[in-house]
């Protein structure tokens, strides 16, 4: 189990059919999902399928039209209590341009309580990025790490990024990681963040949220999440024979061989079967596929997607 | 949040200071030219009993300054509206850079009261300046003329430094509408004008009923330069004549008079007890009125502060 599992008392971030609706259309649907203290927690999907969204309403800078949000219990508010305990960084990562580094970290003393930027003005400093120049003259990448560093020192207990590493080279999105890890480490720091791409945020998160057509695909800890699956490879067969022995996410059939990654136990299976432990990544782009084909199909509910496993916690 | 809004918007606080101070210079060198010509005009006359001829003469060399100065008067707020309001919320919003300021541990509110107290406190600063430094320029002039005619009664007073607030309120407003800076911009642009000219024309002489008074035809005008809002041609029972195609107003009476010359029908139409009757209003009620005017903006730069506040506190960032 890890360290996200263990912690058994309010979740740092609790939404109940959370949704909204920007006109006709719903941004997010029925959203439920538990992210648990000391979580570093990868909110994933595709575009548009309401990532955005759902942090914005985590962090009070936008209103539910259905269902509600909680950090550590409390719902969005305008107080300082609230606003002092979420960190949010929104995608574009604002910084006033022409106010410098020093001038950033002077605001956030002055407007939080819980001000420490100790560690953020050691990790900047190491990272080589000039405190006396306006940071519209900075990198990308330093643009994020200051940014970073602003919403790190204001030592929330829930961090909330929003595609923090997707504008990124790779350098700096390691470099970027490495700052959020390092800041992370030992402080007991909940981190939501979103991405469109696992593998851009695999090396730090435990916990995994997939989001897709606006609607929660998968809450889990990693390693709960890898534990409950199986992909198996075997003689093919037709699909209504996997769906009735497995839960099966994802079939890809070749001429004599089916590759099926299915979910929970299942059956004993002959010696023609081969059984493997998935990767992450295979089950994440698994559940995106299904949500794909089941959208291409035009179908109905999505039959095969389940809520919250029952052995996450 | 002192901090951050001094950080933000130092540079337009130097700009429009340094631009106040040479304003100041200009209009103290003027105006004491002025002043100096006046008093000694005031004392020549005095000694040839012509002090009714000064306002004839006085001052006709500075249209150009007295031009240039009511612009500065009158456009001043506008371009506060323009420079100061409408960026204030639009310029953070269309930059991103609310989200950093709202992910700080402070409510919208707190942020907007900093904001928009200090904005507002320049706004005062800036029209209780000008209105002091025009004002006194101005009495020589306002000894002369009066000053309840809009040309003197929007630059002097307490009235400025109300069209000031209203000016930057409404551009704050139209900015967190619009969320754009150039929107807000041209919003300030249209609405200020458009309120301040509506005001001047159908509200202003309203803000009290007008006196009326009879004044015989020929050149006869009222005493201590009024703001004169009418002036009819009425017959001896007090009544307006019926307006005819080729007589125009002159009565059925006098229509043979006509054919002998304005003097010929002026002694007609007094014989026949014609007279002008003049709605106005009398120049001692120009604090009453700046009073009553200031109020109004005043008030419909709090309407519009408080929208803009309801917007902030309740829109999706």
């Amino acid at each position: 189990m890890s360290r996200a599992a263990q912690t058994g008392d309010v979740p740092a971030v609790e939404t109940v059919g959370l949704g909204k609706r920007y006109g006709q259309t719903w941004g997010l649907q029925d959203c439920s999902v538990q992210v648990p203290k000391g979580a570093i927690s990868a909110l994933l999907g595709p575009n548009g399928s309401g990532k955005t969204t759902l942090l914005r309403m985590v962090a009070g800078f936008a209103t539910a039209s259905a269902g509600s949000a909680r950090v550590l219990g409390r719902p969005p508010a305008q107080n300082e209590e609230f606003l002092a305990s979420v960190g949010y960084l929104a995608q574009e990562m604002p910084l006033y341009r022409r106010l410098n580094v020093a001038e950033h970290l002077e605001l956030g003393r002055r407007l939080n309580p819980r001000w420490d930027d100790g560690p953020a003005r050691g990790r900047l400093t190491a990272l080589q990025v000039p405190f006396d120049r306006p940071v519209a003259t900075l990198s990308g990448g330093q643009h994020a790490q200051v940014a970073l560093a602003l919403a790190v020192a204001k030592s929330p207990e829930v961090l909330l990024l929003d595609e923090p590493v997707a504008a990124l080279d790779p350098l700096a999105r390691a470099e970027f990681l490495a700052s959020l890890a390092t800041a992370a480490a030992g402080t007991g720091l909940t981190v939501l963040l979103s991405s469109h791409l696992l593998r851009d945020v695999e090396q730090v998160c435990d916990h995994v949220v997939l989001l897709a057509s606006s609607r929660v695909q998968l809450c889990s800890d990693t390693e709960t999440l890898v534990s409950s699956h199986k992909v198996l490879i075997g003689p093919r067969r037709g699909p209504s024979e996997c769906e009735r022995s497995f839960e099966v996410v994802r079939a890809t059939h070749t001429e004599r061989q089916s590759r099926l990654l299915v979910r929970g136990p299942g059956p004993a299976l002959g010696p023609s079967w081969e059984v493997l432990e998935p990767d992450l990544e295979e089950i994440v782009l698994a559940y995106m596929g299904q949500d794909r084909d089941s959208r291409s199909l035009a179908a109905g509910p999505l039959s095969l997607v389940v809520a919250t496993p029952g052995g996450a916690r | 949040m002192n901090y951050l809004t001094w950080r933000l918007h130092r540079h337009q606080v130097i700009f429009a200071a340094t631009a106040l101070v040479a304003i100041a210079v200009l209009l103290v060198v003027t105006g004491t030219q002025m002043a100096h010509d006046y008093t000694s005009a005031l004392s020549t006359c005095a000694a040839s009993q012509s002090c009714g001829d000064l306002s004839d003469e006085m001052f006709q060399g500075d249209g150009l300054l007295l031009d240039f100065v009511s612009a500065v008067a009158i456009g001043g707020p506008l371009l506060l509206g323009i420079f100061w309001g409408a960026p204030l919320i639009a310029k953070e919003i269309e930059e991103g850079t609310h989200r950093l300021a709202w992910a700080q541990s402070i409510t919208r509110r707190r942020w907007m009261a900093t904001k928009l107290g200090w904005v507002l406190a320049a706004a005062v600063a800036w029209g209780a300046s000008m209105t002091a430094l025009v004002t006194w320029w101005h009495s020589p002039e306002n000894a002369l003329y009066g000053r309840l005619d809009s040309g003197h009664f929007d630059i002097q007073g307490i009235v400025p430094i109300a069209y000031a607030v209203f000016a930057v309120a409404l551009g704050i407003a139209i900015g967190t509408w619009t969320r754009r800076v150039m929107a807000s911009a041209a919003g300030v642009l249209g609405g200020f004008a458009a309120v301040r000219s509506l005001v001047v024309l159908y509200v202003r002489p309203h803000y009290l009923a007008p006196l009326t008074a009879r004044l015989p035809l020929g050149g006869a005008v009222l005493p201590g330069n009024p703001w004169v809002l009418s002036k009819t041609l009425v017959n001896g029972a007090g009544h307006p004549e019926a307006l005819t195609s080729t007589f125009g107003y002159v009565p059925a009476a006098c229509h043979s008079a006509v054919f002998k010359g304005p003097s010929a029908l002026s002694s007609c139409l007094r014989a026949q007890g014609y007279h002008w009757l003049v709605r106005y209003q009398p120049a001692s009620r120009f604090w009453e009125f700046q009073a009553i005017e200031a109020a109004l903006f005043v008030t419909l730069a709090t309407a519009l502060v408080l929208l803009a506040l309801r917007r902030v506190e309740r829109a999706d960032a």
